[in-house]
């Protein structure tokens, strides 16, 4: 029997280790973008030393290796009574980690967003909150997709790191269904072209949001100059 | 933490400060050398590159890692983890620098080198000395940028048994039963020298921010 | 003490500011009658748009009070506290601003920067408000490019756009904010014109402008501001053809 054969006859293993990525993918993603968006807002909009913890928070996570937050959410913080299953670590490390990120973009962004429509907002008789929903936030997104997506491949792979902290991910099966079958190559060249595809999907997505947000003149090139 | 966690920890630190720096400095060159041959246009190897950096960058360094030094043996090439850690931490780190040269050299002004061709220069000579001096400054930012990544990934070396300034936590937290102390001081380690090179970038973005002028 | 019908549209008693230490608006009183159109003129830096953005509270006059259709904007009914958002927001979806540099949503079509407050401030259906954004934007004539966005628009349009925005919450009066000055001398007129045909339909106007013969034309009320008080009220043909004070006389001296 040829080794590619081998990693088909077990390839429940690859492919559930590969549903396991996706899903720490793909709900961190989501919930991290969510949280990002009220800590942006929580940036611009806060006053004196609330405004400055979370930016400080901010600072540091993004000088912080992802394998360390992760070592003290699982290791570090059980001496102090709070003990989370590998799995609960996982998702609040990629969650709060990768939204420290997105908020870094989003302010970023922000910044070289004409002032005026947020006054036009609030002459029109916006809230706060529903300017930053309605008008601010949707021309972040488009105008910050390449940036966004980037950081989206970066969460990708640090839920690789998680095998590390004993999660069954896609980086973990392989290395188990290699040892124990003797197919280095065949198992980790598959779990690579399954990292390779979501990323290529990832990159697809950013290139339709690219797209429509040419379409209203607010495409990369033209977003650096303020009208 | 006593004495023997400390020397310890910083064994570690050590560990993960040459590594890191090896694939640093291979990475920058080999990252230009890349972006060059794309550049020149040559018909397979353009695609190879393409591909070669599209998948260094889509692909987890953990995986990376494990791969190399478990795939290696198998195709007759002994690797001991150290040689396969620094292989991983360079070919990934090329890729990403592989595209700051390569917009680096894109933006490049070609009236420069028309100037120089004009005046006699051979391609040689130009990219030495008229091309490479500027766009090292404005490749700068983007390759420290990339350097920070690089420590920020480097614990994924650890899988493979080296036992870097993470990995080093879990050996004291053997010994001592306090894991907190040697994970909390191994990420303030961490924070300053990452936060030294976020600072370096900003400082190097308003050098190149001047020559763009 | 407000009793009965509100005789004002806007209603500007004793307003002050300063910015960082310089006095901007020096106990400024106003009063615009509904239906009335009022045009503020001075010279630049004598505080006129700074009056105007306190009558929808984007400035916070240092004090003072604003009221608009009788109600007290910026502060609540006891004087005191400051009024919340929610409620400093139901008070501004009555008020229509134009802008100067127009401020229209980038990415957001034509029609739909006509719709969006009404959808989500007026909570008005999305039908409704679609048919009345293209009455509106017929109006202002530019119909023909309701699904364009800003981007592709010249001043002109951008800021016929932005009149039909505000004038899509009905408001009980609109605040013009120089809003030609930032237009192209060729493209200045089309916005006049529409200016012109709300103020002849009774719209409560407050326009800032440097546009001479706009304001004698147009306005019910000329009011001129010169550092930050008050110098002149009059109606049009009093002021441009006998100012009363020397400040007025060098300043009109300058558009002659």
């Amino acid at each position: 029997m040829n080794k590619w054969e081998i990693l088909w006859n077990h390839r429940e293993m690859i492919l559930g280790g590969f549903k396991s990525t996706l899903v720490l993918f793909g709900v961190s993603a989501v919930a991290a973008f969510l949280l990002s968006s009220l800590i942006v807002l929580a940036m611009r909009t806060g006053r004196g030393p609330s405004g400055r913890v979370v930016r400080g928070i901010v600072d540091g996570m993004r000088m912080l290796p992802f394998l360390i937050y992760a070592y003290i959410l699982y290791y570090g913080l059980p001496s102090l009574g709070i003990r989370f299953d590998a799995w609960t670590a996982g998702f609040i490390a990629l969650i709060t980690y990768h939204a420290a990120y997105f908020a870094e973009i989003l302010r970023g962004t922000w910044a070289t967003l004409s002032t005026g429509q947020a006054e036009a907002a609030r002459a029109h008789g916006f809230t706060t909150f529903m300017m930053y929903r309605r008008i601010i936030l949707p021309q972040l997104v488009l105008r910050a997709a390449p940036v966004l997506g980037n950081q989206l491949i970066i969460c990708l792979k640090d839920t690789a790191f998680l095998s590390i902290i004993t999660v069954r991910e896609l980086t973990a099966a392989a290395s188990a269904v290699q040892s124990q079958y003797f197919i280095p190559f065949e198992a980790f060249i598959v779990a690579i072209g399954l990292y390779w595809l979501t990323s290529m999907l990832i990159e697809a997505l950013v290139a339709r949001i690219g797209f429509v947000a040419e379409g209203k003149g607010l495409g990369y090139r033209r977003a650096a100059v303020r009208r | 933490m006593d004495q023997a966690a400390i020397h310890t920890l910083l064994l570690g630190a050590w560990t993960t400060a040459w590594i890191s720096a090896v694939a640093i400095a291979g990475g920058v060159p080999l990252g230009l050398a890349l972006a060059l041959l794309r550049e020149a246009r040559i018909p397979v190897v353009g695609h190879i590159i393409v591909l070669y950096v599209s998948l260094g960058r889509a692909t987890p360094l953990v995986t990376l890692v494990l791969f190399i030094f478990v795939g290696a043996p198998v195709l007759g090439i002994p690797l001991d983890r150290y040689t396969a850690a620094i292989m991983t931490l360079l070919l990934n780190t090329a890729a990403f620098n592989a595209e700051v040269w390569r917009a680096a050299i894109r933006s490049f002004p070609h009236e420069q080198v028309e100037a120089a061709r004009a005046a006699g220069m051979t391609r040689a000579l130009i990219f030495r000395r008229i091309m490479l001096p500027q766009i090292w400054i404005t490749s700068l930012p983007g390759l420290v940028n990339e350097m920070t990544f690089l420590i920020k990934a480097s614990p994924a070396i650890a899988v493979i048994g080296i036992v870097d300034l993470t990995r080093v936590t879990n050996r004291i937290s053997a010994v001592t039963y306090e894991p907190l102390p040697p994970i909390l001081v191994a990420a303030a380690l961490y924070m300053v020298v990452i936060g030294t090179l976020v600072r370096l970038q900003r400082l190097l973005d308003a050098r190149a921010q001047r020559l763009t002028m | 003490m407000d009793t009965g019908a509100p005789p004002f549209a806007v209603e500007v008693r004793n307003v002050s500011k300063s910015f960082a230490g310089i006095e901007v608006l020096r106990d400024v009183c106003l009063n615009v009658a509904h239906g009335q159109t009022v045009s503020v003129l001075g010279p630049s830096g004598s505080g006129k748009s700074t009056l105007l953005r306190c009558i929808n509270w984007l400035e916070e006059p240092d004090s003072g009070e604003i009221f608009v259709a009788g109600v007290r904007i910026g502060v609540r009914a006891d004087g005191k506290t400051h009024m919340p958002d929610r409620d400093l927001a139901q008070m501004r979806a009555r008020i229509g601003m134009v802008f100067q540099s127009f401020n229209l949503w980038p990415h957001l079509s034509v029609i739909e920067n006509v719709t969006e407050a009404p959808i989500h401030v007026l909570g008005m259906a999305k039908d409704e408000a679609i048919g009345r954004a293209e009455k509106l934007l017929e109006k202002v004539g530019i119909v023909e490019k309701r699904d364009a966005y800003p981007y592709v628009l010249s001043g002109g349009q951008k800021q016929r756009v932005g009149i039909a925005r505000a004038l899509a919450m009905n408001p009980e009066v609109i605040l013009f904010d120089e809003p030609t000055s930032a237009l192209d001398p060729e493209l200045v007129g089309e916005v006049l014109a529409v200016m012109r045909a709300l103020a002849e339909e009774g719209m409560t106007m407050v326009v800032v402008s440097h546009e001479m013969a706009f304001a004698r034309e147009v306005s019910d009320e000329i009011v001129f501001i010169d550092q930050g008080s008050v110098v002149e009220r009059q109606p049009p043909g009093a002021f441009f053809d006998r100012p009363q004070t020397a400040r007025a006389r060098q300043f009109l001296s300058r558009y002659t």
